[in-house]
């Protein structure tokens, strides 16, 4: 009955980091799920934490996970999602718009909340 | 997340309980308590293989509306229907005692001007009552929260804000009608026990949860506001609601009192008289009573536009003021 | 002696005239029967082994006559062959538990099709065909002529004149097998009145007219709330608006009824607007009046809809909009079902909505193993018309990229209908859309069927969509290429992790797949602002407060 966790560690070309310290985006819905992204020092890589109710699909979420990071080029980075049913369709729009919201400056950030 | 002049745009249904709260204070002013980084999430959960949230649904913290610092809890409806459990329960409860220690900071500083200061609590509802998953914690923080509620009456004002997909029901219900004043849209809906609920244990004859327009005709934010139950209307907009928190933001604290629907003998004896009348009017359906409330035609109100509506409603008298 | 040997040329007449006068007594002014004496009129009309039509599609219902058919004495009736659109009420089935009917021949089932399979498994069905909605419509007139019809209106005036107006749908041709061959035809109506609103099936066609004690059931079927829209389903509009729509400027069509295509009928006058194809794409419909067109009605994109029904609530807006949808004179929709199923057919250059399941070869089915769900008009419109000798643009341009052209048919020019399927690689609880082999190969073991039911033919498939990308398998020379370019937009389903990255990119060269970045989309973009209603509520302003929908649908 518990919950499925997975860990994983990617290394991307060139990577760079995010411009906020640390970002949340999204809501733990049904079929949905959230992203925290906290910048940290990891030696260029990536570390993924997931959480979810759903079984047998731990190969897709590296899959997934892999392709959005080498893509971004993002290093230095520690990523957590607690998810809920969300299809890869769904994980990786979101991976998108988390990442769009976490590289918006700070000031931006201060300002406008 | 939207710019806050976004925001102010955006529809309040569609919008997720953290872009509510950002959005119902001054802009730039909201500070987030607990936020997703404290990583607060349930420890029951997990144990049941449920999905977990890093705010447990529930968003908590502060903001200004002028000078006045406003304590916001915003409930997600989308996270198991917004239900209330031990962490998010915890949020909402230590959320007004830090308001009401506030309330005694802003008085000991500001001795001889603090209503211009004086804090307030908002709580937008989205929420069907406790977490079925952790029963017992849910029901507990909902005794809580109703102590906290008692304990701040009379000295700053607590503010509900309905306007939501999930709507108020369950015991969160009780709760948003023992607040000060009550805000709603016409997607908001208030009720104790939910539609579903009814025609499960009553059955379909008795209400048919899946008509949706008798479900709002008898919960929802129109019907509400022709009731009294709730103080005032507003449009679907984030923007709309931090309108009008404003004005009540306006309001003496000592008339505050008067926007209350239960909560004094008087009040008990408004109700009561309320339903002599329901006995005596015998209404087959919310629109009778609102014919008798003096809206000549009342199945045109359901359709009609916000700004229509609020020109041609006739609401029902209060008796106490 | 001599009289053994006078061929008698009538017998159906003879049989017709018999039946109606064992009922005689049952009928109160000119043809009207009481709803009381309804099961001892069928009990009198009826004989057994008779075909018998029971009216009834994905919207309306003969339900009262439905009911009263299960109360018949099955000792008096039994071993009916219904032939019939759907199996869509309890009822529809219980006539077979209760030995009153023993064959069945229909198009589509939905609640029921769990059900169905089960009668079928047990043998308390037997089950002739199952059919496209035309087909069926066909063999009335062939091998399964009804002799008696049970059919379904608004009104009737005491001569039996019928007002079917917005929901006519199967109507007029069930009657007109039935009564031109000599059968019995006999209609519920919500009203007996002085004059009908309509003559939309005349008196002469009718022989007996019941007032029911409620109004007819109507389903509404193609209402789609713009709140349930997903931001997934707005990326996958954009592509098809660009990759499809505007890529071939398709001018006439069918819309599935998923979320798809509400979401691209939300997006027209937005993101088509902006692509500006206004004009250029979407002037022709077949398509039942979905609240979901308004705004693009409203803004001027379509010249014609023919519907094959109606739509609860959509009444008073097509009413208004009479230079739009087919309108009477007395100010009310006419659908027809048959009529618009063959304009689906020949006049539209193009198909498109979602499915369940596609597989390798791109074959797709909405069966599942223990549900006979059957086909509805699907097929009838996602399939190539062979019979089609008319041009278009974009029925010509299809053609001439159909990388099997030249194969089948030499030099000659010849267009193709556009067939799409659209469908997340995934859908809900992560059921993935793309599979090794359908269900309906299951379906087919479990009821014995003699073949498994399939919606669209991979010879007939001409686009898949997802959100990965735009597959262009006509345009594939072979089985080959076609596999590979289906495996390219599977994402991460166990098919689509068999495609190759190399083969991929040659496909992407060659323009059989399309991305949304080679299609210059900007999938930030994508989200449910772009919809130019977002929810039931925005609909009704768009209408001017002509639609008024359903108490199911209304959130406020």
């Amino acid at each position: 009955m518990a919950l499925n966790e997975m860990k994983f560690e990617f290394k991307a070309e060139n990577p760079k980091s995010i411009n906020k310290g640390w970002s949340h985006f999204g809501v733990v819905g049904s079929g949905d799920m959230e992203i925290l992204m906290e910048k940290m020092d990891l030696n260029g890589s990536v570390q993924v934490k997931i959480v979810t109710p759903v079984t047998g699909f731990d190969n897709v979420w590296g899959m997934v996970m892999e392709k959005f990071i080498r893509s971004s080029n993002l290093g230095d980075v520690y990523i957590e999602i607690n998810d809920n049913n969300a299809t890869p369709v769904v994980v990786s729009m979101r991976l998108r718009q988390a990442l769009a919201d976490a590289n918006k400056q700070e000031e931006e950030v201060d300002e406008d909340a | 997340m939207l710019k806050w002049d976004e925001l102010q745009k955006a529809n309040f249904t569609d919008s997720n309980a953290r872009a509510r709260a950002y959005g119902l204070v001054d802009k730039g002013t909201f500070t987030e308590f607990v936020s997703p980084k404290d990583k607060l999430s349930s420890p029951h959960l997990p144990v049941l293989g449920e999905a977990i949230e890093f705010d447990d649904g529930i968003v908590t913290g502060v903001g200004l509306i002028g000078k006045r610092p406003i304590f916001v809890v915003s409930q997600e409806g989308k996270f198991i229907g917004g239900a209330v459990g031990e962490v998010g329960g915890a949020k909402m409860v230590k959320t007004i005692k830090l308001a009401l220690r506030a309330y005694e900071d802003v008085k000991k500083e500001h001795p001889d001007s603090y209503e211009d200061r004086l804090p307030a609590v908002v709580i937008s509802f989205e929420t069907g009552g406790v977490r079925l998953h952790e029963a017992n914690a849910g029901l507990l923080a909902h005794a809580e929260v109703m102590d906290q509620i008692q304990d701040a009456r009379g000295k700053i004002p607590v503010i509900t804000i309905i306007g939501s997909k999930v709507g108020c029901f369950g015991g969160m219900g009780f709760v948003a009608a023992a607040t000060d004043v009550v805000i709603m849209s016409e997607n908001g809906r208030l009720g104790l026990t939910g539609p579903e609920v009814i025609e499960q244990e009553i059955g379909k004859d008795e209400f048919d949860a899946g008509d949706k327009a008798l479900v709002f005709r008898t919960t929802g934010g129109k019907h509400k506001y022709i009731m009294q139950d709730c103080n005032f209307l507003v449009a679907d907009k984030i923007g709309a609601f931090k309108t009008q928190l404003d004005e009540v933001m306006k309001i003496p604290f000592n008339e505050i009192e008067g926007y209350r629907r239960i909560g004094s003998l008087k009040l008990v004896e408004e109700q009561l008289e309320l339903v002599k009348k329901a006995v005596e009017i015998a209404p087959k359906d919310s629109k009778d009573m609102w014919k008798y409330f003096g809206n000549e035609n009342p199945e045109s109100l359901t359709n009609m536009s916000y700004d229509e509506f609020m020109k041609s409603v006739k609401r029902r008298e209060r008796i106490c003021k | 002696m001599e009289q053994e040997n006078v061929k008698v040329w009538d017998t159906l007449k003879r049989d017709k005239e018999e039946r109606i006068g064992q009922v005689k007594n049952l009928v109160k002014e000119g043809k009207v029967v009481a709803a009381k004496d309804t099961v001892a009129l069928l009990e009198g009309v009826i004989k057994p082994g008779d075909k018998v039509n029971l009216e009834g599609n994905n919207q309306k219902q003969a339900d009262f006559l439905a009911d009263c058919l299960c109360k018949v004495d099955p000792k008096k009736i039994y071993d009916l062959h219904m032939v019939q659109s759907v199996i869509a009420l309890k009822s529809h089935l219980d006539v077979f538990e209760k030995g009153i009917a023993k064959k069945l021949d229909y198009s589509f089932s939905g609640t029921q099709a769990g059900r169905l399979a089960e009668f079928v498994k047990d043998g308390k069905l037997e089950l002739g065909s199952i059919h496209t909605y035309l087909e069926l419509f066909a063999r009335y007139y062939a091998d399964l002529v009804p002799r008696v019809a049970l059919v379904v209106a608004f009104e009737a005036d005491k001569e039996g004149n019928l007002y079917t107006g917005f929901n006519t749908e199967d109507t007029p041709v069930i009657v007109e097998a039935t009564a031109f061959k000599q059968g019995i035809v006999i209609a519920q109506v919500n009203k007996i009145v002085d004059k009908v609103t309509r003559v939309d099936i005349p008196a002469g066609w009718i022989d007996f007219v019941i007032e029911s004690p409620k109004p007819f059931y109507i389903e509404p079927l193609f209402t789609r709330d713009p709140a349930l829209i997903t931001d997934t389903q707005v990326l996958m509009a954009m592509m098809a608006i660009k990759g499809v729509y505007g890529e071939y400027g398709v001018q006439s069509l069918n819309h599935g009824l998923g979320f798809f295509t509400a979401a691209i009928e939300l997006l027209l006058p937005t993101y088509g607007e902006e692509l500006g194809l206004k004009g250029k794409i979407c002037s022709y419909f077949a398509l039942n009046p979905h609240p979901t067109m308004i705004p693009a009605i409203e803004s001027g994109w379509v010249k014609n809809m023919h519907c094959f029904g109606g739509e609860l609530g959509m009444e008073e807006y097509v009413s208004a909009r009479s230079d739009v949808f087919f309108i009477g004179p007395d100010g009310t929709l006419r659908s027809n079902r048959a009529y618009s199923q063959a304009a689906g057919h020949y006049a539209m250059d193009m198909f498109i909505g979602g499915t369940l399941q596609i597989d390798k070869y791109g074959n797709s089915s909405t069966a599942t193993a223990n549900r006979i769900s059957g086909f509805g008009g699907a097929p009838n419109m996602g399939c190539d018309a062979k019979g089609r000798r008319h041009s278009s643009e974009a029925w010509l341009k299809c053609g001439k990229e159909y990388g099997l052209q030249e194969e089948l048919i030499g030099n000659l020019p010849r267009g193709k209908k556009l067939v799409v399927q659209m469908q997340e690689t995934f859908k809900e609880k992560l059921e993935p859309t793309f599979v090794e082999e359908l269900d309906a190969w299951k379906l087919q073991k479990n009821a014995n069927l003699d073949m498994p039911p399939i919606m669209i033919y991979s010879d007939d498939l001409t686009h898949i969509i997802t959100e990965v990308g735009i597959a262009y398998v006509h345009k594939c020379t072979d089985m080959k290429e076609k596999m590979a370019a289906i495996r390219a937009v599977a994402g991460y389903t166990e098919i689509g992790m068999q495609a190759d990255e190399k083969e991929t990119e040659a496909l992407r060269k060659k323009g059989i797949v399309k991305t949304p970045e080679d299609l210059g989309i900007d999938v930030s973009r994508a989200n449910r602002s772009m919809l130019a209603a977002k929810n039931i509520k925005e609909l009704v302003e768009w209408s001017g407060g002509l639609y008024n929908p359903p108490a199911k649908f209304v959130n406020w």
